[in-house]
């Protein structure tokens, strides 16, 4: 009889000790972002089409060829003739940027953008209790972090945290970081600031593999505010539900296809491989495998499982189907019944074509994603919280909503999080004063309109036409 | 800052060893107490009003097996709300090869040549020197051995892969943990951060597995080491049974100044190349051999300062480049800085004779008389070995004075500095490797690292030795320990 009882007792513990653990231990471990602030720089920093092109013409060092080749990377990017440039840049002195150009940069984003998002939010900049900041190709002494602590005279107790060298993918790393100290430490205020140093990252050499990325970056940030306090639970925005990270640096040409060199005559530069979207591809699959399981329905993944031994089985022997699980095997398994919204990274227009193929997404999915690459331009890491912001501007968000961000970054990484809505958004943000004209019926390319030619010249033939030749 | 009670004569000395006595072990003595007085109750009671006593208490079965299951209950609650601990399995260090040394000779050569329109700098330089502490067996990278030195990033990135994966293989080795095991990566460099990061070349070079969670640090100066432990010890609080290889390191190649500032020449005198490599795991069964176990991380930054932040600054000079100046007041920051530290790891780490004689200062300061010295405790109770970072010897005299430290503490610190110079975020570990090579460290003692760095921050970091370590016989004082301890002069003559 006593045995008996004490086997009833055992399982009995241990209903207990999980109720527990989800009642106290679980609650407030949620990670939620309060308010965010995208960042439009001053008006005065607008590239368009004309200023594009002086910029590559007054490089003394580039070629016919290269100059070919820009003109038709531009003109198949997708980046309309409102975005912004650094100033070094802008007033003509690309080629010699001090640190000065690279500190007052992000200072013109810092006070802009983080005065903004506390005042909005009511948040005290000494309630902060932790720090991220995530700058790729600026890595100075004091540290940005440092910057932001000294200019906000925030806690000595602060945690700072200052990420470097991570990518396009890094303010989904940031937020990995505060997830895992919100896990662990209760009560806590984060503010996460991101964004990408342009100013002493121009590149001035001829290599082609270096110069696309002078085509496509941007300047622009993002600083949000994330908090793991239950009392602030409704007056949030959103809800982090699960955030999955895939790195493919294992794989040397994965590693190699983007990356920072010197290129043969001692210039500094960003190399884009030609792997790079094979790279992509691969761990953007690896990072979707690891992900379905965890956010959609156990039918839909159930029914994709059973759908590929089917296929595996009735194909047997015919390997020509077989291949990469890229374009076909994917559009099996339909994401849309775990997400309501897609966040893509405006890596350019490719990687948003290539994105919309892989899951089956229709163009009123992708829309918020090329309206950002065309007003907003490539701005690295920030660049999912301004696609965010048009879908909140475009009253898209719904309270119970899921978004899933995905970006891709060098290393190679691919990282993702879905994120849930908690209450219904207004959409008072960076796109408030244009998004009446959004989304754009027809984009006109004005590149096209102005370089378009490009397209139909003959190498051999080819001159730079005299309108185009920097005035003297 | 103020000098603590003096204890000079031996009554005084007796008294104050008799009241930590007491406070420390206050717990114990009314346990003890109460026991002695309850056998011999006991004794007095006899076997058979014992029995008595019990049987009356008529407890049913019900009632035993219910406050069995709430003990039981209690107990697991418990043990699942503690945070998990953090051990550190082992821990390498870079040794640089002999070729790469720069004994004061070559230094001051390359300078008069390199400086050569300069001749006021290249006394600054040779004032620096001779006062710094260094040795003649610190190390610098191949590229900065040029004259005039021409680094490119092809150069910064071959010191990181060499210093880094030196330090990885010996750690991997010594542990006997494959890269495939690593869950969770963490390197911190302060001024050299490629893109692709530091992060993802050991990723690359080591093959680890795609879910690694990496993270790249960069900026946050010579005391970043416990930050990226405070940032590992978060990660395993919430990545059950995971390993966490943290590498600390500072990439010369790219830094180097090139100009004619003399506050930024100051740099050139001190930094070396170094590495740590770190292994912490939140496993039981790599618990068992490990060697330390973290018991504290206590993070403090000053940067709300305007002096503070500016006082270890990257800027240009007026030629355009790039170095790190260091302002003038930078022993008085750092005793700030580390004040304000003290402060919150005090009441954490100290005995509670200690924390009691402080409260009474305080209190006899706020109430009875506010020209009482303020009461510095006495952190040689709580902690058997200090691993202060060996940022120049003016820091270290600084703390050894501050916190009362003798010539022993310090040692550590004092050597790291005169063999391997100013290693910035890997120094603390070097110390820590000579306290072992020189068999000091036994189990149960408490060790504390305090780094400084820019921002300004001081970070300390408390470790616990979890079992008895031997003389090493490998490490980066292996050829070099029985040499020392050295004597350094104040000045030495070039």
């Amino acid at each position: 009889m006593g045995f008996f009882i004490l086997l009833c007792v055992a399982p009995l513990l241990y209903l207990l000790i999980g109720l527990w653990q989800w009642a106290f231990a679980g609650g407030d471990k949620s990670c939620y972002i309060l308010d965010y602030e995208c960042y439009k720089p001053k008006d005065d920093r607008k590239i368009n089409t004309d200023f594009c092109g002086q910029i590559i013409t007054r490089n003394k060092n580039l070629g016919l060829n290269e100059y070919k080749f820009l003109l038709k990377a531009i003109v198949n990017s997708g980046i309309g003739e409102e975005t912004y440039g650094p100033r070094n840049v802008l007033m003509g002195r690309e080629e010699n940027p001090t640190l000065d150009d690279s500190l007052d940069e992000m200072d013109e984003f810092f006070h802009d953008s983080i005065e903004k998002l506390l005042k909005r939010s009511g948040v005290s900049p000494r309630e902060i209790d932790v720090l991220v900041v995530n700058v790729s190709m600026l890595a100075v002494s004091p540290s940005l972090a440092s910057r932001i602590i000294k200019h906000y005279k925030m806690r000595e107790g602060i945690r700072s945290f200052n990420l470097t060298g991570m990518g396009c993918s890094a303010s989904l790393i940031s937020i990995d970081v505060v997830r895992n100290i919100f896990k662990a430490n209760k009560n806590q205020h984060a503010l996460v600031v991101t964004s990408e140093s342009l100013s002493p990252n121009w590149y001035n050499g001829n290599d082609r593999s270096m110069i696309l990325a002078n085509c496509l970056f941007r300047s622009g940030g993002c600083a949000m505010l994330l908090t793991n306090k239950t009392s602030m639970r409704k007056k949030a925005m959103f809800r982090l539900n699960c955030l999955v990270r895939t790195h493919h640096g294992a794989r040397d040409e994965a590693y190699g296809c983007c990356m920072q060199k010197d290129d043969a005559e001692g210039r500094l530069g960003f190399y884009l491989g030609k792997d790079l979207p094979k790279a992509a591809t691969r761990s953007f699959v690896d990072n979707l495998t690891v992900l379905a399981p965890k956010i959609l329905p156990v039918k839909e993944v159930l029914g994709f499982i059973v759908f590929r031994l089917i296929r595996q089985l009735n194909l047997g022997g015919s390997k020509k189907r077989g291949g990469a699980a890229g374009g076909g095997s994917d559009a099996a398994i339909n994401f849309k019944t775990g997400v309501d919204h897609f966040c893509i990274h405006t890596g350019g227009k490719a990687v948003i074509d290539g994105i919309g193929t892989n899951l089956g997404l229709s163009e009123y999915d992708l829309e918020p994603a090329r309206m950002t690459l065309h007003r907003f331009g490539n701005t690295s890491a920030s660049s999912l919280w301004y696609v965010l912001s048009y879908m909140e501007a475009t009253k898209r968000l719904k309270k119970g909503d899921r978004v899933l961000m995905i970006s891709f970054g060098a290393g190679f990484k691919c990282n993702s999080c879905l994120w849930e809505v908690v209450r219904d958004l207004e959409g008072i943000n960076v796109w408030k004063q244009f998004i009446d004209n959004y989304p754009l019926k027809k984009i006109v390319n004005p590149f096209l309109e102005k370089y378009g030619w490009i397209n139909n010249e003959d190498e051999s033939t080819f001159k730079i036409p005299d309108e185009h030749l920097p005035k003297i | 800052m103020p000098t603590t009670m003096q204890t000079s004569s031996p009554k005084l000395k007796f008294l104050k060893l008799a009241y930590q006595s007491v406070v420390n072990n206050v717990m114990a003595l009314i346990l003890t107490l109460g026991m002695v007085a309850v056998s011999m109750h006991l004794y007095r009671a006899g076997p058979e009003e014992l029995l008595a006593t019990v049987q009356s208490l008529n407890v049913s079965s019900v009632q035993v097996l219910t406050s069995t299951f709430m003990v039981v209950f209690v107990a697991t609650v418990y043990l699942l709300s503690k945070p998990r601990t953090v051990y550190m399995v082992d821990y390498a260090c870079f040794k640089p090869p002999f070729t790469f040394r720069v004994p004061f000779a070559t230094f001051m050569e390359h300078s008069r040549l390199i400086l050569k329109d300069n001749p006021k700098s290249v006394d600054f330089q040779m004032m620096i020197l001779e006062r710094s502490g260094l040795g003649e067996e610190t190390c610098l990278p191949p590229a900065i051995q040029y004259i005039p030195p021409n680094p490119t990033m092809a150069d910064a990135r071959a010191e990181a892969e060499q210093v880094i994966f030196s330090a990885v293989d010996e750690l991997l080795k010594k542990t006997g943990v494959s890269p495939k095991e690593i869950d969770i990566l963490i390197v911190n460099c302060s001024l050299f951060s490629p893109t692709p990061s530091l992060s993802a070349m050991v990723v690359n070079k080591y093959k680890m597995r795609s879910n690694v969670k990496s993270f790249n640090l960069a900026g946050m100066g010579c005391s970043c080491s416990p930050i990226s432990i405070d940032l590992a010890r978060d990660l395993l609080q919430t990545h059950p049974n995971s390993n966490a290889l943290v590498i600390s390191t500072e990439i010369i190649t790219p830094n180097y100044y090139q100009g004619k500032e003399r506050a930024m020449l100051l740099p050139n005198c001190l930094f070396r190349m170094g590495c740590a490599a770190i292994l912490l795991t939140n496993k039981r069964r790599l618990g068992f051999r490990s060697k330390y176990r973290l018991l504290h991380v206590v993070r403090t930054h000053r940067g709300s300062d305007d002096k503070s932040y500016r006082c270890v600054f990257e800027e240009e000079d007026r030629d355009g480049k790039v170095g790190i100046s260091l302002s003038k007041e930078l022993m008085r920051i750092a005793g700030d800085a580390l004040k304000s530290n003290i402060t919150t790891i005090g009441p954490l780490v100290l005995p509670a004779s200690e924390q009691l004689l402080f409260l009474a200062s305080l209190i006899g300061r706020k109430i009875i008389n506010p020209k009482w010295k303020p009461y510095i405790p006495d952190f040689k109770q709580a902690f058997d070995h200090f691993c202060i970072h060996a940022g120049g010897r003016a820091v270290i005299d600084e703390l050894q004075k501050s916190l009362d430290l003798s010539a022993e503490h310090v040692e550590a610190s004092r050597m790291t500095l005169h063999r391997f110079g100013n290693t910035s975020s890997s120094s603390l570990w070097y110390e820590l490797s000579y306290i072992e090579a020189k068999g000091r460290m036994r189990r149960g003692n408490r060790v504390w690292m305090i780094a400084f760095g820019s921002g300004f921050k001081c970070n300390s970091a408390v470790w616990a030795c979890n079992r008895n370590i031997s003389g090493r016989k490998d490490g980066p004082w292996a050829d070099s320990i029985d040499r020392y301890p050295v004597h350094i002069p104040e000045i030495v003559k070039l």
